[in-house]
This record gives C-alpha cells, structure tokens and sequence, in this order.
C-alpha cells in the first residue's frame, strides 16, 4: 500500500523530461571546481590496475588531438559547457581508479558483446577496458571458488565504493530458482541484493536489467523483473536499450567519476543528457514522415529512396533515446541508417508493445484478460458490430410491435 | 381524436452550435486520427517532401479539432452547473426521483415503447447520464492526445514558453501508469476510445430517431430548431 502511496505523490511530483541545458554560470563555476578538487583527489590515489589510458590510445593509434575531440563531444553529450573538456579528458584517464563490479543476470550478455565486439576499439571501448572491472563472470578467467573468493574480496576492499553493473533481469517466479550462480546456488535474487549493499550506485545496462526486457515479455514464465524492482534503497541508473550504447555507459560512468554523483534522472530512473530526447525529432528521415511518404514493404522505391519507415512499425514517436544523435559503434550508424524501423528498445516493455514491427493500429495485442489477440481496429469494429447488431434487433422489433401499438389504439 | 400539442424549447441556440461544432469535428477527428495511426493513403503529389506536409496537414487539422474540443469542452464543464436554461448536473444527481426517472426510460427503451411513464418534456436523467459518459470520453480523449502531444516537447520548451509542457506533464502525465505504463499504451487507449466514441455516436443517433418515430413528438428536431411538441 505505502508503495503505491509512494507511486502516486511521484506522478504528481515527478520532473518532466526536460532537459535543462544551461543552469547558468554560477552553477558551473561551482561545478567546476568541486570536480577538479574531486579529481585532484583521485590523482593521489593508487590506480586500482596498471593500464595506463595514454599509453592504451596510443598502442590503439589514436593520437591526442583525436582524444581530444572525443572528450569535447563527450562535454556536450553531458550537457556540460567546453569549459568542463579538460576535466572530462582528465576523469576518463582515471577511470582506473573506479572500482566497477558487473553483474550477469538472466540476459544474453549482449551489453558485455556490445562492449567488447566493437569492430577495432574506439575511444569509448577504451575507457571501458581500464576501468577497474574487479569482478565481471563472463569476462573472468577465474570460475567456482575462486570467483567467489574474488566477488568477496572486490566487495570488503572497496566497500561502499564501487559502482555495481547489473546486466540482465531478475527471475522472481519459483522463489528465484530460474537463475543461480555460483558453487551455493544462490538466486539471481540474492546475488544482486547481496551485491549491491555495499554499492556506492547501481547502474542497470540494457533492458533487461531495467525493465525485465525480453525475459519479462508476455508470457513472462520466470516472472522477470528489472533492477529497479528489487533494490530501492540505493541510487538507480537506468541505461534502457538492446544493447545499451556504449557511449552512454561511459557517460554515466565518466559524470560519476567526474562529480561524485549520479546524474539528473527522468521518472524511469533514466539520465537525461541520454534519454531526454525522442528518437523521432532528430530522425534523418523526419522530413519524409511530416510529408506522408511512407515505405510500404521492403525493398520497394520508397524503401530505396529513404521514406519514413512509420508504417513497417516504426516506434520513433514513441521512444526516448539519443541513438538518432550519437548512434552505435562510434556514430556509425543506428537502426533507421540501416532501413529498419525502431522497436522502441529503450522503452519498458518493449518487446511486448513495440517491437511487433507494424503501425500500432495493425498490430495483434493480447487483450487484458490474455486471451484474445486482435488489432485494435479489428477489436474497434467489433464492438461497432455488436452495437449495430443490438440497434438493427431493436428497430426490427420496434417496426413489429409499433404496427400492434397502432392496430391496438382503435381500441382507446 | 384532436390531439393539441404545445411546442417545448428544450436546447438553446449555444448548446445547438456546440452540437454541430462537436459532430463536424468528430468525424474530422476519425478522419485525420486514423490517419495519423496509419497513414491510409499515398501522397499522390510529385513534389519534394520538404513540399508536402500530408501527415503534417493531418496533424495540424488534428490538433485544431482537439482545441475546438477542449473549448466547448470547458463551455459545456460550465453549463452542466451554471447554464440558465437546464443545468445537466441536476439529473445526475443519484436521487430517488433521477434513478426511477432513468429506470422509467430505459424500460421504454427495452419494451420498444410498450410503457411510457415519464414526463418527455424536458431532459431526462437517461439521456443526460449517456451525454455525461460521452462527455467524460472526450475528456479522457483530450488528457491522452495531450499526452502524446507532449512527446513531441522533450525539449522542455515551446514557442509559448515552458509553462506550456510542464502544465501538459502535470496534467497528463498519470495516464501512463493508468493505461499500463509505457508510451504505447497511452496510444492504445487513445485508438480504443475512438472507437467506444464512435459505437456511442451510433446509439446516439439511432436513439434520437427511434424516439422521434415512436414517441411522435419531433425529437430530431430539439438540435436544429431547438424545440420540440409534447401532447398537451
């Protein structure tokens, strides 16, 4: 009960998801100063690994002045002013000095390929790879007790520092048992709950690990749910999508190392420098869209020649994510790029309500009850089916007994 | 037998306009919203697409209508309680005599006019109760599209100024977790009360007819003329 209190004052009360751009000089100066204390702070400290970031960028061959473009764009993407550019390259630097634990749950390690499997690794790959990743099961090479032993040590050592990752849902059905880890059989459940205790923050990656995500689609059999479910008393990031971009992983992280603190947050727990925008207002083929020139099948002239992809299921309208502005794989390219709609990956189910690749109007969606799976259109003409039905019996039996009304008035 | 019938007014011209304004703009509604759900129709102009606005043109005439909607929407909020001719939320009040009175019409309705034990001369509680769901329809049409709108102000400005969407989110915000928590679903339930609204409009109608035809009082009348004639 005292849950759903809580869900109906934060309805009311919840920001939109305005983006605030500029807080005003003050505000930054501020800022800027607690950071480079911050920072300073940090410098001091051992690193918690060996990799170096500079010699990392120049073994992959990317000089300085291409970091250095990174860290501006990287300014921006935070929302920050060019002010801030050097403090940016400087935390991502020291990235080896967070303490970053990563939980795989009930998921695809998708967000770890999306990670790793980059196609030559570029700058945000990079920053990833020499953060101080203590305890990470797929990428490991220690297994059973030694994992264990290591979860346990990466735990007491940086109490109450480390930022715990959790990739992939929670299965709540059967008590848990849908997913255990390690020698003891402990439940996804308790692993995580265990876990993060002693997180300074809980950043969940990809849509499982937010909203349940393909685990959780109907009919859900392991009764999935997202990180924000289970753990209530830590500081929550979401970072939504299939797979989460990379780009915004190192964001949160860099903002994290950069301020001490988690980023501004919308309703869904989201950061907004990344989740503040709709897919369909900075869409390439926006203009397509407003004109009414849609494609209507794969591979016809409209496919071809770009249009908007709204009728084969398109759910930029609907979906909040900056992939139409940063794109995947270091701005290479994103879903509409490559002629197929948005399945609407950063939103809660998605899987369910998005992802069925048609206009909404066209697509079958299970009723309430489960049962029945009809368009809403045909589900429309139904009911206007039904209604005229009632009317024609109606006025059928009306005309009959009117004539008897009138055959009987006589008798007045 | 003579029978002398005595003319009743039973709309004002206000109400009679905001009628036809609401018919007018309903089917404009249906047109450009299934539209806008699925676009039913290829531009057939061959000019560039920074020249055509067709789903734009649907949208903007969209939103006008949902603007005509929202202001009589408020003139009729204020004439339930403060019309100088009837005020309609005095027969939604659940007394004795407004339950029995829409008992008594809705028995008409059911024996096909076999009984008929109400005053028809002015407006009863059946009617005014079907009118206020319709009413309430619109309303949550209204919060839902608005809902949508604001998707489109992420931004968190407008060319009126940020009061705008804010007041949008205050407002409209809590129909997401209403209708099932995610974006889609405000969608959903927008497209489903077109058509519960539409199934209305055709009861609506039918009944209208079927009480001028049976009841013999020039009921179709009440909207264009404003009057209509019971037996005296």
């Amino acid at each position: 009960m005292s849950d759903r209190v809580e869900a109906v004052k934060k309805l009311f009360t919840s920001k939109s998801s305005r983006v605030e751009t500029n807080k005003g000089d003050t505000y930054y100066q501020d800022l800027f100063e607690k950071c480079e204390a911050r920072l300073n702070e940090m410098r001091a400290q051992t690193p918690a690994n060996k990799l170096d970031f500079t010699d990392l960028l120049e073994e992959n061959g990317i000089d300085r002045r291409e970091f250095m473009k990174w860290a501006s764009a990287t300014t921006a993407m935070l929302m920050l002013p060019p002010m801030f550019t050097p403090l940016v390259a400087d935390a991502a630097v020291m990235m080896n000095r967070a303490p970053v634990i990563w939980l795989e749950l009930q998921d695809c390690a998708g967000n770890s390929e999306a990670l790793l499997r980059a196609d030559g690794p570029k700058i945000d790959e990079i920053v990833l790879d020499i953060i101080s990743l203590e305890f990470h099961e797929t990428l490991q090479a220690a297994s059973g007790h030694q994992a264990e032993k290591q979860l346990e040590e990466a735990m007491e050592h940086f109490k109450g520092k480390y930022l715990l990752f959790v990739e992939g849902a929670i299965p709540m059905g059967m008590d848990g048992q849908y997913g255990t880890i390690g020698i003891k059989g402990e439940t996804f459940h308790d692993h995580l709950v265990r876990c993060a205790e002693n997180a300074a923050a809980v950043i969940a990656v990809g849509s499982c690990a937010t909203f349940g995500g393909i685990p959780a689609a109907a009919p859900n059999p392991t009764g999935a749910v997202g990180v924000m479910d289970v753990i209530k008393n830590k500081p929550l990031i979401n970072i939504p999508a299939c797979p989460a971009n990379p780009a915004n992983m190192v964001g949160v992280i860099l903002h994290y190392v950069l301020t001490g603190q988690v980023p501004e947050l919308d309703s869904l727990l989201r950061p907004k420098f990344a989740f503040g925008y709709r897919i369909h207002d900075n869409c390439e083929r926006r203009a397509h869209f407003d004109a009414g020139e849609y494609v209507e099948e794969w591979g016809d002239t409209g496919a071809q020649n770009n249009f908007c992809l709204y009728k084969m299921g398109c759910k930029g309208p609907m979906t909040f994510n900056n992939c139409s502005i940063v794109r995947y794989n270091e701005a290479v390219n994103w879903p509409i790029g490559v002629g197929r709609g948005c399945i609407g990956c950063s939103e809660p189910d998605f899987w369910d309500k998005y992802a069925y690749e048609r206009p909404m109007a066209d697509a079958k969606i299970k009723a309430p009850t489960g049962g029945v799976e009809k368009t809403v259109d045909e589900f429309g003409l139904g009911m206007l089916t039904a209604a005229g039905i009632g009317i024609a019996i109606h006025a059928a039996a009306s005309a009959v007994a009117g004539k008897r009304e009138n055959s009987g008035e006589s008798h007045e | 037998m003579e029978r002398s019938y005595k003319q009743v007014k039973r709309m004002t011209p206000a109400m009679r306009i905001i009628h036809w304004v609401n018919a007018i703009c309903m089917i404009g509604a249906i047109a450009t919203g299934l539209y806008i759900g699925h676009p039913y129709y290829q531009t057939l102009i061959a000019d560039g697409a920074v020249d055509k606005y067709v789903m734009a043109w649907n949208r903007y005439g969209h939103f006008i209508i949902a603007i005509i909607f929202d202001v009589t929407s408020v003139i009729i909020a204020y004439l339930y309680f403060f019309s100088r001719f009837e005020k309609p939320y005095k027969k939604l009040i659940p007394n004795a005599q407004n339950i029995s009175e829409f008992k008594a019409v809705l028995i008409n309705l059911l024996t096909l006019n076999r009984k008929k034990e109400f005053d028809s001369s002015h407006a009863d509680s059946f009617n005014t109760v079907y009118f206020t769901i319709f009413h309430i329809l619109l309303i949550w049409m209204l919060l839902t599209g608005l809902q949508m709108y604001v998707h489109g102000l992420g931004s968190g400005i407008s060319s009126i100024g940020a009061w705008w969407p804010w007041m949008l989110h205050l407002v409209t915000d809590w129909t997401i977790p209403v209708t099932g928590g995610t974006l889609m679903d405000v969608r959903i339930a927008h497209h489903i009360t077109m058509w519960l609204i539409v199934c209305w409009v055709v009861f609506h109608i039918y009944y209208q007819i079927w009480r001028t035809i049976f009841w013999k009082e020039g009921d179709i009348s009440i909207v264009i003329s404003g009057t209509k004639f019971v037996k005296e």
